[in-house]
């Protein structure tokens, strides 16, 4: 499981629930195999719908299913599900509706370029009232994730990448929206909080021992999954004390992950922020490492972004 | 009208030799959809090479016809044929999917290369044809607009949205042309999102509707010649064509609509390519 893509881990969750959950559907538009919905389709033909390329008749006919008592997963990707269907998933939210949306190929995705990447979505999701917007840091949060969203009802977003998450968690994780998720404690006070989502978890706790060593300054890693609802007081007690804060996250920066840290830091604790993610752009064709080493997930960004903010006054 | 049987053989050739490159550019790339660019290379060389008006020393001609790529995952098929007329280097090519290079996953919009708009979210660019044919009119120009469509883009509502606009305006300077390989990427387009009666529905839109057989290259040539002659509604060609057509194993399977082939079956489809060039020049 551990090493398996994200979407394989969807895949499954799917498929081992499908009993457990009489009332799940799963709805799909032509993007079956590379979502890992096929898993179900295969075990579960009766209780699987692929509407073709159609995401907003999916999303629509997902909201009925709701309104009727089913608990429809709708999975595709990130950017297709999001973007040409948004206004339908408002409507699903305005009325609370128990649809649980997961995509994958959330960020950068790699050769398919710029008309594929989703570095707006979480934008679009997070102003919904109502929707739970989550996005996990490997495959254990994967599983718990889906298991919190399927026991709790209302609507879901659940962010997953196109290819594999690097562990950060043990396995014995649990997963509780509340609860703020330290990767890396360091002291009571720290210089630098880094907060990440996603893949920005993982990228923080890799250069983050040696950025300590280097630079002589303590370091405290959260992974803050849960997008929306954040447990303000929750975070805020615990990073109050922490210097400088960064976020780290496969996103736009103009209003994503970090704009929503900024907007609690500056209203509760104002303390320093940077912000790592993708600036003013769409996003390109390249391997994943050129891709994130251009849009700054470095470590010698990251050293960058920690310097301005120990020698900015 | 009928080619003669000389020119026929030359374009056929082309044809093929084209599909070794969108296999060449796809196998470097290790990424990148085989099956639907196979499939429609034929059209889009073809459009350029005989029906369209469009000069490639100036791919910015004011009154140039205009080619979208609607289905944008096809985009090595659009970048081998823009090669082919001389607008992008051969070893450009090469550069799919990379890091910095002008030939994207999916056509990013490039006046110097010919790309009127960025595709790759399907439906969009049919849309976006309507306008351009909306904005002709206005501009009292005869230049025609011709978008490429997956019979699966097809499943999207925005298709139509637009096919009814399109009828209501009268746009007999459009000509979609759908790309009837019968594949979509979960399976069979009927399997997945029946889409029969195809043409029954686009009449009942209001669009006159021609069929053709895509691998004959008379009848592709008189398909879209034919549908410039279509006075007040538009026109789809629907073309019925072989997802990886010309790669036996590539044919008819949903299973190289987006992967890559290896070594082994990147050469062997060469192999297998070269054999029928042999007999075309053969016969
Ligand atoms: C709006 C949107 N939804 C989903 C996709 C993902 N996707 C890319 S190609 C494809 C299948 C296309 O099938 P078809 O139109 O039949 O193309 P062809 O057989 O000509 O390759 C899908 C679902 C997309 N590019 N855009
Ligand atoms: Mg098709």
């Amino acid at each position: 499981m551990i090493n398996l893509p994200a979407r394989d881990v969807l895949g499954n969750f799917l498929t081992y629930n499908g009993d457990k959950y009489q009332n799940m559907v799963v709805l799909n538009a032509d993007l079956s195999l590379s979502t890992k919905s096929d898993i179900f389709a295969q075990k579960y033909p009766h209780r699987f719908f692929n509407f073709g390329i159609a995401e907003q008749n999916m999303i629509g006919a997902s909201m009925g299913f709701a309104i009727s008592n089913k608990m429809p997963i709708v999975c595709g990707f990130s950017l297709f599900t999001t973007g040409r269907a948004w206004e339908f998933i408002r409507l699903a939210c305005h009325d609370n509706l128990n649809i649980k949306f997961i995509t994958t190929h959330g960020g950068l995705v790699g050769g398919d370029g710029s008309t594929h990447s989703a570095l707006e979505d979480l934008s679009l999701m997070a102003c919904l009232p109502n929707l739970n917007v989550i996005v996990p840091g490997d495959n254990i949060e994967i599983v718990k994730v889906l298991e919190y969203a399927f026991r709790i009802p209302g609507p879901f977003y659940i962010r997953l990448p196109r290819g594999n998450l690097n562990v950060i968690h043990k396995k014995d994780f649990e997963f509780d929206p509340n609860a703020i998720d330290v990767i890396k404690n360091g002291n009571e006070s720290n210089d630098i909080c880094i907060i990440g989502i996603g893949s920005g978890s993982y990228i923080a706790s890799q250069f983050a021992l040696k950025l300590e060593q280097e630079l002589h300054i303590s370091i405290r890693i959260l992974n803050q999954s849960t997008i929306k609802p954040i447990n303000t007081k929750n975070l805020i007690s615990l990073i109050k004390n922490d210097k400088n804060v960064i976020v780290i996250e496969e996103h736009n920066t103009y209003c994503g992950f970090g704009s929503i840290i900024s907007r609690i830091i500056s209203e509760y604790c104002p303390k320093k922020i940077k912000i790592i993610g993708i600036e003013n752009s769409f996003g390109q064709s390249g391997s994943r490492n050129e891709l994130l080493e251009y849009y700054g997930f470095s470590y010698k960004n990251l050293k960058k972004k920690i310097l301005e903010l120990l020698n900015e006054k | 009208m009928q080619i003669s049987s000389i020119e026929e053989k030359v374009l056929l050739t082309d044809i093929l030799k084209l599909k070794k490159q969108i296999l060449k550019m796809i196998w470097i790339a290790q990424s990148g959809h085989p099956g639907g660019s196979l499939s429609c290379v034929n059209l889009i060389y073809l459009l350029y090479k005989k029906v369209m008006k469009f000069d490639a020393k100036n791919p910015l001609m004011e009154d140039r016809d205009i080619f979208i790529l609607s289905k944008g995952h096809a985009a090595p098929a659009l970048y081998a044929v823009l090669s082919k007329i001389g607008l992008i280097e051969k070893k450009e090519l090469y550069t799919l999917r990379s890091f910095g290079s002008r030939l994207q996953g999916h056509p990013k919009k490039n006046k110097d290369l010919g790309i009127e708009i960025s595709t790759g979210s399907l439906g969009i660019g049919f849309s976006v044809s309507i306008g351009c044919a909306l904005a002709a009119k206005l501009n009292n120009n005869n230049k025609k607009i011709f978008t490429l469509l997956g019979d699966g883009e097809l499943n999207e509502g925005v298709v139509w949205e637009a096919a009814m606009a399109a009828s209501h305006y009268k746009l007999d300077n459009l000509i979609a042309i759908v790309d009837r390989n019968g594949i979509q990427s979960d399976g069979s387009t009927e399997e997945v999102m029946s889409l029969e009666p195809l043409a029954d529905k686009w009449k009942a839109f209001g669009w006159e509707v021609i069929e053709i057989d895509g691998s004959n290259i008379n009848e592709i040539i008189n398909g879209f010649k034919n549908a410039c002659k279509i006075f007040r509604k538009p026109t789809v060609v629907i073309s019925y064509l072989i997802k990886g057509s010309d790669v036996s194993f590539m044919e008819h399977t949903r299973r190289y609509h987006g992967k890559p082939p290896n070594k082994e079956e990147y050469e062997s489809a060469v192999l297998e390519i070269n054999k029928q060039i042999e007999i075309i020049q053969g016969d």
